[in-house]
């Protein structure tokens, strides 16, 4: 058997090559995800039990499944219906990248309102009592006081869901994405050199990962600037 | 539900690989958290270098490469040895079962490690130091009084832990394993039914991982009994 060290140094550019399409995805459906999570958070703290219980229900199906069993209802199982073959989206829920997207999104939306809803928990009633106190409107308290504060409960666990998404990227590998992923498989099938392939592979999964963490160490500090000890 | 006549049977033994790779992976997991956990506590440097390289490896590579990299790897490995005693030897995997529930075990093993870190931190001085005025010895310490009091602590992790596991093994069907996905996806290329077939799927693993939600749930009200009456 013979490991080969240069061959991981000369697989890391063309593993480079499906770092856009990565880096594409995390971003598309880490946005995407965000805006729905709002959404489905809304629905959670209105209060009204037909706009709770469908948001509950969402979030207890996105996160007791397997992303990948939901990619594949997506980008396989759709297309069984004809309406949606027919459809003004077919052109989207054809490609294997929007399928992705629109699997990779829907997914963390489900965790992402979690953790903004546990950041929402977090904050003092009595900050929100003294906002009402000093006459401000719902829709004030919850832009001025909730929001802020409830963000930055939130950083920490945001920034691991930030990491579990780049890693779910991988998935779309399976529905014939060449990302950084897809990329290595195809250099594994043709070399036959896994070990020094999917190691250059994790190299920079690990790089894009450590980005990630002190990104968001720097948006913490940054975010608790005030309560840093003089 | 007559569309799956003739495939029952099927989709029964495939959720029967599922549990047993759960079993499997979730021991590994919780053996190597043990140990990571340990190593990460302890005062040697090697070793905690060594828990850390590994709670950083496998907590920033996608679980799909781990499972590739496990697999093919060994296979590449396996392949090598066999042909050291016989030439003639083709080609030698490691069965899909053990190389899935292995690389699962390893990754979530990681998380288990920082999870169980964290709890053994948690558990009060004055216990240990109690422990060891009453002469326990250092294992008597780890099993009777640290291992109890971090369990607590560490529940709702580790039930989010077990859900990962349990999720993980729909990705050792890209190896060839012969799990829920991989007998949808059989059942499909003849029934050409591929939207039901898999929200079967979907409902399948929904139905385990919510008895898994709800038996961490028992556990955790079991494990605070005694400080229900405090609070």
């Amino acid at each position: 058997m013979s490991f080969d060290i240069s061959l991981i140094g000369s697989s890391l550019p063309r593993i480079l090559q499906g770092l856009g399409l990565t880096l594409n995805l995390l971003a598309v459906s880490t946005l995407l995800g965000l805006m729905l999570a709002v959404l489905i958070l809304l629905m959670r703290l209105s209060g009204r039990s037909w706009l709770v219980w469908p948001a509950k229900a969402y979030i207890y199906f996105f996160r007791g499944t397997p992303l990948l069993v939901q990619l594949f209802i997506i980008y396989y199982g759709l297309p069984q219906f004809g309406f949606v073959r027919q459809s003004v989206l077919w052109p989207l829920l054809r490609e294997p990248y929007w399928c992705s997207v629109i699997a990779l999104s829907l997914n963390t939306a489900a965790y992402v309102s979690e953790i903004l809803r546990g950041g929402v928990m977090g904050v003092d009633k009595g900050l929100t009592e003294a906002g009402k106190a000093l006459g401000l409107t719902r829709f004030q308290r919850a832009t001025r006081i909730t929001a802020p504060l409830a963000v930055r409960l939130a950083l920490p666990a945001y920034s691991n869901e930030i990491v579990s998404m780049l890693k779910s990227t991988a998935l779309a590998s399976t529905v014939t994405l060449m990302e950084m992923t897809g990329v290595a498989r195809t250099i594994v099938a043709n070399t036959f050199a896994p070990y020094e392939i999917f190691i250059a592979a994790t190299i920079i999964y690990l790089v894009l990962v450590w980005i990630i963490q002190t990104a968001f160490s720097m948006a913490e500090t940054y975010a608790n600037r005030h309560v840093r000890k003089g | 539900m007559s569309l799956l006549s003739g495939w029952w049977d099927d989709f029964f033994f495939g959720l029967l690989m599922v549990l047993r790779i759960f079993a499997v992976a979730l021991v590994l997991a919780v053996a190597l958290g043990l140990l990571g956990a340990s190593a990460k506590l302890s005062g040697s440097r090697v070793l905690r270098t060594v828990a850390q390289g590994y709670t950083v490896v496998f907590r920033g590579t996608p679980e799909l490469l781990v499972l590739l990299l496990f697999y093919f790897g060994m296979a590449l490995t396996l392949t090598w040895i066999a042909r050291l005693f016989d030439p003639s030897v083709q080609f030698v995997d490691l069965p899909p079962f053990w190389a899935g529930s292995i690389a699962i075990g390893l990754i979530v093993g990681a998380y288990m490690t920082e999870t169980f870190r964290g709890a053994f931190l948690g558990v009060d001085r004055g216990q240990i130091e109690a422990a060891r005025a009453l002469s326990l010895k250092p294992h008597q310490v780890f099993w009777y009084v640290r291992i109890p009091q971090m369990w607590r602590l560490a529940l709702p992790n580790f039930g989010n832990h077990m859900l990962s596991i349990m999720k993980d093994t729909a990705l050792i069907s890209i190896i060839g394993l012969e799990e829920i996905l991989f007998v949808a996806k059989m059942a499909n290329s003849v029934l050409h039914r591929p939207f039901t077939l898999y929200v079967i799927v979907a409902i399948i693993y929904l139905a385990m991982t919510t008895v898994i939600t709800w038996a961490v749930g028992q556990l955790e009200v079991r494990a605070n009994r005694h400080v229900r009456g405090a609070r």
